[in-house]
């Protein structure tokens, strides 16, 4: 317990994060939420904020490579979890497959919901990749798309999904 | 935006009790919550819905995931230890519950939204406060919030409570509670000093009659540090059901949990029937165990215990569905469990 | 017209041309037909099998974009000095406001600008000294951070005198219910889409009717053999775009700059040109990714005005985003409506009358009725329509994805279908004797097969509790078209290619289209086009709604193509020692139809250009065949477009729960540009329309007149786990009346689905549900499962 840490005042303090695989250093008050410190001083915007209440999805990131909402986690309780956000899921010169995905089915419209649903999309293919349409279902089901994109989601899933080995 | 605070972690239980100067119950029912005490925080997940919306302001947090083993599942001889920390996400994928109380992880698979469950853990779904839209608006300062009046009553009432709904029909949140004192589990309460209390959940979440500005007895400085699972015997049987309006990431209209402990012979010894999104705490269906009770169980059985779990039912202006709902999924749960299914997924 | 070589294309000292048009339903009577066209519009356009771009699925432009994260939405503009806003609003549903005083919060840390609209004298256009609904705007600070925003926001003191209010319409119709407005203070005007007289006389809450009165029912009742007469109700829904409302606005001694989540971005321009007295040239706007429309984001508001004046005060960029709440109580919403049809029929399903009465509310707005689509789908000689606009103590409705055809269709696709049965015929076969459309026939013939109708059982045939049924509905709706709309095409020196207007994407993929069309004309692959759009610097672009967009824009995208090529034709006519008339562009390259192995780049041609880059714009010509009508810059085809959909539902009758299982939908759009684009849309419409049948309503707490469920929680929209099998098919419907002959689809593919699933339900259960949400509440009451209770 570290009741007379002067760090655990009212004011802003430093945090440390682990984002895309660089450390970053940044001055958050405690009210800050991971998707401000994202989209605020470390400047990612790709991660969007819909609700503020974990009820859309949309601001989804990965912490240590699971799915979760950042507009409900505070920056200051991150910790030394790797965050992960759709800015960090392409290599410079090679569009992860969930992305390529989404492009060939046309599984976008107007985009505010597809960062968060590509890193839904994204954890289920790398946790099991034979992963049938319902598990695809569930999987994107914290990421609601207004537009109704889902259909086509589901068929860039569909694209991507290895057969498990016989 | 949330009103300012402090953070600070805790890294032992005790340490963690004895900062946690108030309870996000009594902060609530201060004007605008707010409070200079401090609050623990696991997941979070709750605590930030309700800062956000302008309902709670504590002067500091103090977050939890520090402290080891908060997170653990240990299986023990007689039964399980769940760590109040562990999230949903962890409690669903476990191999060991899912074999010994695959209701509990089936029901911990189905709350919420895969992001959520990342995050939210155990202790925090049981303590989450209720979801009744009155109680959650800053414009209506309800009963729950040491006003002196339920909205709900003479409002929209369609997901309220359907029994012990006289005063305050705010239903129980947490999905896991329903399973849990189905099971009969027991919660470890930790206090500032180190020392522990445990006590039925069913007890825990019995709050002094009169007192409507909590769901549950935990104190300040106090923690709710582990869940404590009973053994599984031979004839045990549990399912687990629930509908909403959607399939998913949805709070339910009905959820009924079912443990059966049955004879060699089919016969029925022991039963619990209990019922979620019904009342202002998981709600022991006690005549409808009762018709189980000594009985093979089958589709009549099950039907005249499905009529008995809401017989004495109040239901209110515009929730009057749920009483044909709940007799639907008592009766399919019960069948479930007899059968061994999981859970009634007829229409899911 | 304004190319930028003006003798460019046809003979220019003729006005018109007459070319031969594919015109008709593909497999099912295409021809030929002679149209009469200006003369510098392009040749017609081959039916889609013979083009090579457009009718091909072209990948979305911004879709990488899009998946990576690099859109730049307005939420994510960010400018240097940017001061962050927000704005105070009613606590109150109605109430008078006695003062207010924001002298503490311009005094307040952090702050540099404070509007007040709740005074008698306020700014802008809202003279809210009486609030009418929790959530209207009263004031709007703009500060150095968020937290200052919001710290000096409740400084603002606000004395309220608390009146009498209403929110629900059944209530606001009575005459005692508590005056929403005087009547010198009530919005005139009519009920959506009803081309009524004006001064509708205003009684009570309730402004209206506005009449439409043809032959005589009383006759045709009389005449009729079978009479149906049932009421029909819909709830609120609202938008719920998941990029909220959001603007950034700068105002600068040299002019004003916005950028804004917008779905039209030249009238935010004239709406703030005329609130701030602003030339247009010293206002540009500027929408480059929009996270959703669907209506909401049509004009600007007074947030957006808010924000501009916040900033005018400040000399500093202010930014504005509304959050979740603020988005479901004051951004917009599609009114609720309660009508009675009545429908008179010979036995053969002839119709010989129909009586619609309709009473909608959109809170303190207008615009709540149901369109005529009553009148139109099935015409009939008799018809009378009384629609009523009622106001209410909530937030302003305004067009949502179909206005008024949604919850029109939601009436009259169930009376038909209720006529059906009383006459003993086939749902499908009575619409095939009353509804004279070709394409909807040929709809309804394609749907049936895959959608399984012909194994269609009595209602409630199912034995068990589960039921299963299928239902059909049909859809109608404007070709809309936007003639202030203009498209300039750039083909540079080195050959590479930019095409502008000021028109926006809002996700239905615009710029894609347009390039597709460049494309075609200039035989290059859509990745080759730099398309330009989002900002006012640019020709006029359309407005994204009335699903006009393509409609209006992708002829002028072609007519332009097509003047350029006329351009490098010429040039490159000498060097290919051929007539400019007999070359053509094929693959980058400009050939010699007659000799394909001669040619050369397009580049080529281009480098000869006496200037950088070769240029023409274009604006949308008048549809070849007139317009049914017109209205100043916006006309409707003469055609309608249709759509019929299939679906298959099943009913748990001991819960009440539904759930849509397949969705069969069969749509027109004129000239099909991007099938998969049109799948996308098609798919958007029909899962916007189960969610509104089955799960979405907004709540508004009688007793408080506070939105209950004012967030996506309790307010519910269809999940990925909810959405049926979808499958969409659509025709090739040509019409011989643009250049690209291209027409909309957002809004027709979300008009049927509702009523469809409602027939549907019938078929499942036996029990007709004519109100939604269809929720298992709802469901269980139909079934009379719900046992009595004391009244309350």
């Amino acid at each position: 317990m570290q009741q007379s840490d002067p760090s655990a005042q009212f004011g802003r303090s430093t945090v440390t994060l682990e984002v895309n695989g660089t450390t970053r250093v940044i001055e958050v008050e405690a009210r800050t939420t991971l998707a401000q410190a994202l989209r605020g001083p470390l400047g990612l915007t790709g991660t969007k904020i819909a609700c503020d209440r974990g009820a859309c999805g949309a601001c989804t990131v990965w912490l240590d490579g699971s799915p979760v909402c950042s507009c409900m986690l505070l920056a200051v309780g991150v910790g030394h979890r790797q965050v992960t956000t759709i800015e960090g899921l392409a290599t410079a010169d090679e569009l992860h497959p969930v992305q390529q995905a989404f492009i060939d089915e046309d599984a976008v419209q107007c985009g505010f919901c597809t960062p968060g649903m590509v890193m839904s999309c994204a954890a289920l293919l790398n946790d099991q990749p034979d992963c049938q349409p319902d598990d695809v279902r569930a999987a994107i089901s914290g990421n609601l798309c207004r537009c109704g994109t889902y259909p086509h989601v589901l068929a860039a899933m569909h694209r991507l999904r290895k057969d498990p080995a016989p | 935006m949330m009103k300012r605070f402090a953070w600070t972690t805790a890294e032992s239980p005790s340490a963690a009790a004895s900062a946690a100067s108030t309870i996000c119950a009594e902060a609530m029912a201060l004007t605008d919550g707010a409070t200079d005490g401090a609050i623990v925080m696991a997941g979070g997940i709750d605590l930030l819905d309700l800062m956000k919306e302008g309902l709670l302001a504590p002067a500091r947090l103090i977050g939890l995931r520090d402290i080891a083993d908060f997170g653990a599942i240990d299986l023990e001889r007689d039964g399980a230890r769940l760590g109040a920390g562990i999230t949903l996400a962890a409690l669903a994928a476990d191999a060991r519950i899912r074999r010994r109380y695959p209701a509990l992880a089936a029901a911990a698979a189905g709350a919420a939204s895969p992001q959520i469950r990342n995050v939210a853990t155990l202790g925090g779904n049981l303590l989450q406060r209720p979801r009744c839209w009155y109680f959650r608006s800053r414009h209506h300062r309800c009963l729950r919030r040491g006003g002196v009046h339920c909205f709900a009553h003479d409002g929209d009432n369609r997901y309220h409570a359907i029994f012990d709904n006289r005063r305050c029909a705010i239903v129980h949140p947490s999905t896991l509670a329903t399973v849990l004192v189905a099971l009969g589990a027991d919660v470890q309460l930790t206090d500032a000093a180190g020392g522990s209390r445990r006590l039925p959940l069913e007890v825990f979440l019995t709050p002094p009659a009169g007192d409507l500005t909590r769901e549950n007895i935990l104190q300040p400085r106090e923690i709710l540090h582990a869940v404590h699972l009973p053994p599984i015997s031979e004839g045990i049987r549990m399912a687990h059901s629930k509908r909403g309006e959607k399939d998913a990431f949805d709070w339910p209209l009905a959820e009924v949990a079912v443990v059966l402990d049955l004879e060699p012979g089919g016969r029925c010894r022991d039963a619990a029937v209990i019922l979620g999104a019904a009342a202002p705490a998981p709600h022991r269906a006690v005549n409808a165990a009762r018709q189980l009770v000594g009985a093979v169980i089958d589709e009549k059985r099950a039907t005249a215990a499905a009529a008995a779990a809401i017989e004495d039912a109040t239901p209110l202006a515009d929730n009057g569905h749920k009483l044909p709902l709940f007799e639907a999924l008592v009766r399919r749960t019960i069948m479930a469990a007899a059968q061994g299914r999981l859970e009634d997924s007829i229409l899911r | 017209m304004n190319a930028g070589d003006d003798s460019a294309g046809g003979p220019s000292d003729s006005p018109t041309r007459a070319e031969p048009f594919p015109y008709g339903i593909l497999g099912v009577d295409l021809a030929r037909i002679v149209r009469s066209i200006p003369a510098d519009e392009p040749p017609p356009l081959a039916p889609n099998a013979e083009l090579a771009i457009i009718g091909r699925s072209a990948t979305r432009l911004d879709a990488r974009d899009k998946v990576t994260g690099a859109s730049r939405f307005t939420v994510d503009v960010g400018l240097p000095g940017m001061l962050h806003g927000r704005i105070l609003r009613s606590r109150f549903a109605h109430a008078r406001i006695r003062s207010i005083d924001a002298s503490a919060a311009l005094r307040a840390p952090g702050v540099r600008a404070v509007e007040v609209l709740a005074q008698p004298t306020a700014p802008h256009g809202s003279n809210a000294s009486t609030v009418r609904y929790v959530g209207q705007p009263l004031a709007a600070v703009a500060a150095d951070s968020l937290a200052a925003v919001e710290e000096a926001l409740q400084r603002i003191e606000v004395d309220y005198e608390p009146l009498p209010f209403v929110v629900d319409l059944a209530t606001a119709r009575r005459p005692t219910a508590p005056p929403v407005y005087t009547a010198d203070d009530a919005p005139r005007g009519s009920a959506s889409g009803y081309p009524a007289p004006a001064g509708l006389p205003l009684h009570g809450n309730v402004r209206g009717p506005a009449i439409v009165d043809r032959g005589d029912v009383a006759r045709g009742f009389a005449d009729a053999d079978v009479e149906v007469e049932s009421d029909y109700a819909t709830q609120v829904q609202t938008h719920c775009c998941l990029e909220p409302h959001a603007i950034v606005a700068d105002w600068r001694a040299d002019g004003l700059t916005v950028h804004v989540s917008t779905q039209y971005t030249s009238g935010v321009r004239h709406e703030l040109a005329e609130a701030f007295g602003l030339p247009l040239a010293a206002v540009r706007v500027i929408a480059k990714a929009i996270g959703g429309g669907f209506g909401s984001k049509s004009t600007l508001g007074v947030y957006g005005r808010l924000a501009v004046g916040l900033s005018r005060q400040a000399r500093a960029p202010v930014r504005i985003v509304l959050d979740r709440e603020e988005e479901q109580i004051d951004a917009g919403n599609r009114p609720s409506t309660w009508q009675r049809l009545r429908l008179g029929a010979r036995r053969d399903g002839t119709l010989t009358a129909v009586r619609l009465t309709s009473y909608g509310s959109a809170g303190v707005g207008l615009g709540a009725g149901v369109w005529s689509l009553a009148e139109r789908l099935y015409p009939c000689a008799n018809f009378l329509g009384e629609q009523h606009d009622v106001f209410t103590n909530a937030g302003a409705g305004c067009a949502m994805r179909g206005p008024g055809a949604v919850p029109g269709a939601w009436g009259m696709e169930q009376a038909v279908d209720e006529l059906a049965e009383r006459l003993g015929i086939d749902p499908l076969a009575l619409r095939d004797r009353i509804d004279p459309s070709p394409v909807r026939r040929e709809e309804r013939r394609i749907g049936a097969q895959r959608s399984g109708w012909f194994e269609r059982r009595p209602p409630a045939a199912d034995p068990g509790p589960i039921k299963r049924g299928i239902g059909c509905a049909q859809s109608l709706w404007m070709t809309n078209v936007q003639l202030n709309a203009a498209c300039e095409v750039r083909v540079h020196r080195d050959g590479s290619v930019e095409v502008f207007s000021g028109v926006q994407d809002i996700g239905t993929g615009t710029g894609t289209v347009m390039a597709q069309v460049v494309a075609e004309v200039l035989g290059l692959t859509p990745q080759a086009i730099t398309v330009r759009i989002g900002d006012t610097r640019f020709p006029a672009g359309p407005p994204s709604y009335g699903s006009r967009t393509t409609a209006s824009i992708t002829p002028p995208a072609r007519t332009a193509a097509w003047h350029v090529l006329q351009s490098l034709f010429r040039e490159a006519a000498p060097l290919l020692d051929a007539d400019p008339a007999a070359l053509f562009a094929h693959e980058g390259r400009i050939g010699v139809r007659d000799d394909p192995a001669r040619s050369i780049a397009l580049a080529q041609a281009a480098a000869r250009s006496r200037t950088d880059f070769v240029s023409a714009v274009a604006s949308r010509a008048d549809d070849y065949a007139g317009f049914d009508v017109r209205m100043g810059d916006a006309a409707i085809a003469r055609q309608y477009l249709g759509g019929v959909q299939f679906a298959t539902v099943a009913v748990d009758t001991e819960t009440g729960i539904v759930r849509v299982e397949r969705v069969v939908a069969v749509q027109d759009c004129g000239r099909p540009i991007n099938p998969r684009l049109i799948e996308s849309q098609v798919q958007g419409g029909v899962l916007m329309g189960m969610s509104f049948a089955l799960f979405e309503e907004r709540l508004l707490d009688r007793h408080t007149g506070h939105m209950v469920n004012a967030n996506l929680e309790q307010y519910k929209l269809a999940g990925a786990c909810e959405t049926p099998d979808i499958e969409v098919i659509v025709l090739e419907n040509y019409q011989a009346n643009s250049a690209t002959d291209a027409y909309g689809i957002a809004e027709p593919a979300n008009i049927a689905t509702a009523p469809a699933i409602a027939n549907a339900v019938y078929n499942a259960i036996g029990v007709r549900l004519r109100s939604l949400p269809i929720t298992p509440a709802a469901v269980l009451a139909a079934l009379g499962k719900i046992p009595s209770r004391d009244a309350p």
